[in-house]
């Protein structure tokens, strides 16, 4: 009885009128009650304002001049565009984004180079079953700042100091686990037949990771140096310390010396802020499709 | 490989067992010394508790958020991915940025906050240099950048769940809230549990939040234990201390990870083998 009640055709005539402009389609398919759209609609309302509304601020800030910020204004009348130009061309801002993408990506294919075969071996060969699998994320769950001291060091040692190289290294050392982890979600869901009928035709391990593996892979690579390059590009601890000279400085630590002043200008320190997202903001629009599977598949296998 | 792994261990483990400082490293062997004198700290011991407390609250709020989010974009969005990525935004800004953004919006001359209640002639609150509220405020820009991750999460697993369970269970007479809590959420309790518990690990970590919004301040307020190690270790240059510290908290978030980790993985297999 209830059954025929709740089947698609049974609602359908005492559908709210206003619901009526979604695609019926999708109503079918996914075969849910109209009404319940309306408390979800109301949060996904509130959830993008409450997710814009400061950025939108930042922006607006951007373009306040110096007596504006502390005037209690949300919205400039005279937008003045000379906070972007002066960080732009006058500033080291630039220069440490040019740092930051450069220890990002290579950071980021370093990272990758070294978690495929490892997590190959984890995933084809079983190397050190489920322990070792453990042992390799286990240092994901510490703050970084617990690593920064020996690091120090070790830059120092290695005579690698404040420099670019050193902190791209760095960078490849620290991701290294969250590559093997993310890497091995998506090596599970190549079939082993493949790797079985490659053994038969006589490829070895190198080999069949250089010709199977890897392309096969190839969008998860992508997904996953993305999100590597991000992590990279946005960390704060281990480049505050460990590049100090205006050179080796990536774009957090060029930003967070702008307080530096006695009276901060925030517009400027808004207008740097939103220069520094744009690279970030590009790379994940342009690559979003690949970079949410790479979260999804690694993290929520 | 795993020399450079080990070789921050090893090295903390030595520090924190010598006298050293940043310029020379290993004076001498004191033994537990060092362990001792942080124990007895309370600076230490509040900074662990705050960062604990701290850590479960923002994941409780982010949890929460994030599940009813995603639930309501399940719901009743179409598969816009213009929708998903303005709502992942917060997720791939710098969090130096987020600091620097919060802290506008609570300038009490001119941010956000103060010039939308100075509409209402309410005076300003100096929210970030009251000890009350400072912790709280961090806490907030926090559940901004990182719920957007819980969401994604679990939203994804929203769109895998098996959908002829979710239609038998309507035609059942399941629907609305009933439906959620006996067919949904134990489809994506797993998911759920997997992200609280990232969520968790990421809060333990904060710091370039509290760096940039508050430097631990006003007094203790909102100094979290990864703060009080980048104090002493790059202010102070005390090198064993910050070890011995950095011991502890490892212990500490051991101590809170590794039966949550084993729990959430036990749920998982089962589930698996229910499948």
């Amino acid at each position: 009885m209830k059954a025929i009640e709740l089947s698609p055709q049974g609602e359908a005539p005492t559908r709210p009128r206003q619901f009526t402009e979604k695609p019926s389609f999708e109503e079918q398919k996914q075969n849910k009650p109209a009404q319940s759209h309306f408390w979800a609609r109301g949060i996904i309302g509130i959830s993008v304002v409450a997710t814009f509304l400061p950025l939108a601020y930042l922006i607006s800030v951007s373009l306040m001049g110096r007596d504006e910020t502390v005037s209690g204004i949300l919205w400039t009348l005279d937008p003045q565009f000379s906070n972007w130009s002066d960080v732009l061309f006058s500033s080291d801002i630039p220069r440490s984004i040019g740092n930051s993408l450069i220890a990002a990506t290579f950071g980021a294919l370093l990272s990758l180079a070294g978690g495929l075969p490892g997590a190959w071996a984890i995933v084809h060969y079983k190397t050190g079953g489920r322990a070792l699998s453990a042992l390799v994320t286990s240092p994901w769950l510490l703050p970084p700042v617990v690593a920064v001291i020996p690091l120090f060091i070790l830059l120092r040692v290695l005579n690698l100091n404040d420099s670019l190289v050193g902190l791209t290294l760095i960078y490849a050392l620290i991701n290294l686990p969250i590559a093997v982890w993310l890497l091995e979600g998506f090596l599970h869901k190549i079939p082993s037949s493949i790797f079985d009928a490659a053994a038969v035709d006589g490829a070895g391990p190198w080999r069949t990771l250089v010709s199977i593996v890897t392309p096969l892979m190839l969008p998860a690579l992508i997904a996953i140096g993305t999100i590597i390059a991000i992590l990279n590009y946005n960390e704060f601890l281990l480049a505050t310390f460990l590049t100090q000279s205006v050179e080796s400085q990536t774009a957090p630590v060029a930003l967070s010396l702008f307080y530096g002043d006695r009276t901060p200008h925030f517009g400027k320190i808004a207008a740097a802020s939103v220069i520094v997202v744009i690279p970030v903001f590009a790379a994940a629009t342009f690559l979003q499709r690949w970079m949410i599977d790479g979260l999804v598949n690694g993290v929520g296998k | 490989m795993i020399v450079l792994g080990a070789f921050p261990l090893v090295f903390i483990v030595t520090a924190a067992l010598t006298e050293s400082s940043l310029g020379k490293p290993f004076k001498k062997f004191v033994g537990a010394e060092n362990f001792e004198a942080v124990l007895r700290d309370s600076d230490v011991l509040q900074s662990i508790f705050r960062t604990v407390s701290y850590s479960f609250a923002v994941t409780a709020v982010s949890v929460v958020l994030g599940v009813l989010l995603a639930c309501a974009v399940y719901e009743g969005a179409r598969k816009g991915s213009v929708l998903r990525t303005l709502l992942l935004l917060p997720l791939i800004i710098p969090p130096v940025i987020v600091g620097t953004l919060w802290k506008l919006i609570y300038n009490p001359s001119g941010g956000l906050i103060a010039t939308v209640l100075g509409y209402a002639s309410i005076p300003a609150p100096q929210i970030l240099s009251d000890g009350s509220l400072a912790l709280a405020a961090v806490g907030v820009a926090d559940i901004w950048q990182w719920t957007p991750l819980v969401f994604l999460l679990v939203y994804a697993s929203l769109l895998g769940q098996d959908s002829s369970l979710n239609e038998a269970a309507r035609l059942d007479g399941a629907h609305g809230w009933k439906l959620f809590v006996h067919i949904t959420l134990p489809a994506i309790g797993g998911t759920i549990a997997a992200a609280a518990f990232i969520r968790l690990v990421i809060a333990l970590k904060v710091f370039d939040l509290v760096f940039m919004m508050t430097s631990g301040g006003p007094g203790q307020s909102t100094t979290t234990t990864s703060y009080l190690i980048y104090q002493a270790a790059i202010k102070e240059f005390d090198v064993d201390r910050a070890s011995a510290i950095t011991l502890l908290l490892a212990v500490v978030v051991t101590v809170i990870t590794v039966p949550i980790g084993l729990m959430i993985a036990r749920i998982r297999r089962s589930e698996g083998s229910n499948a």
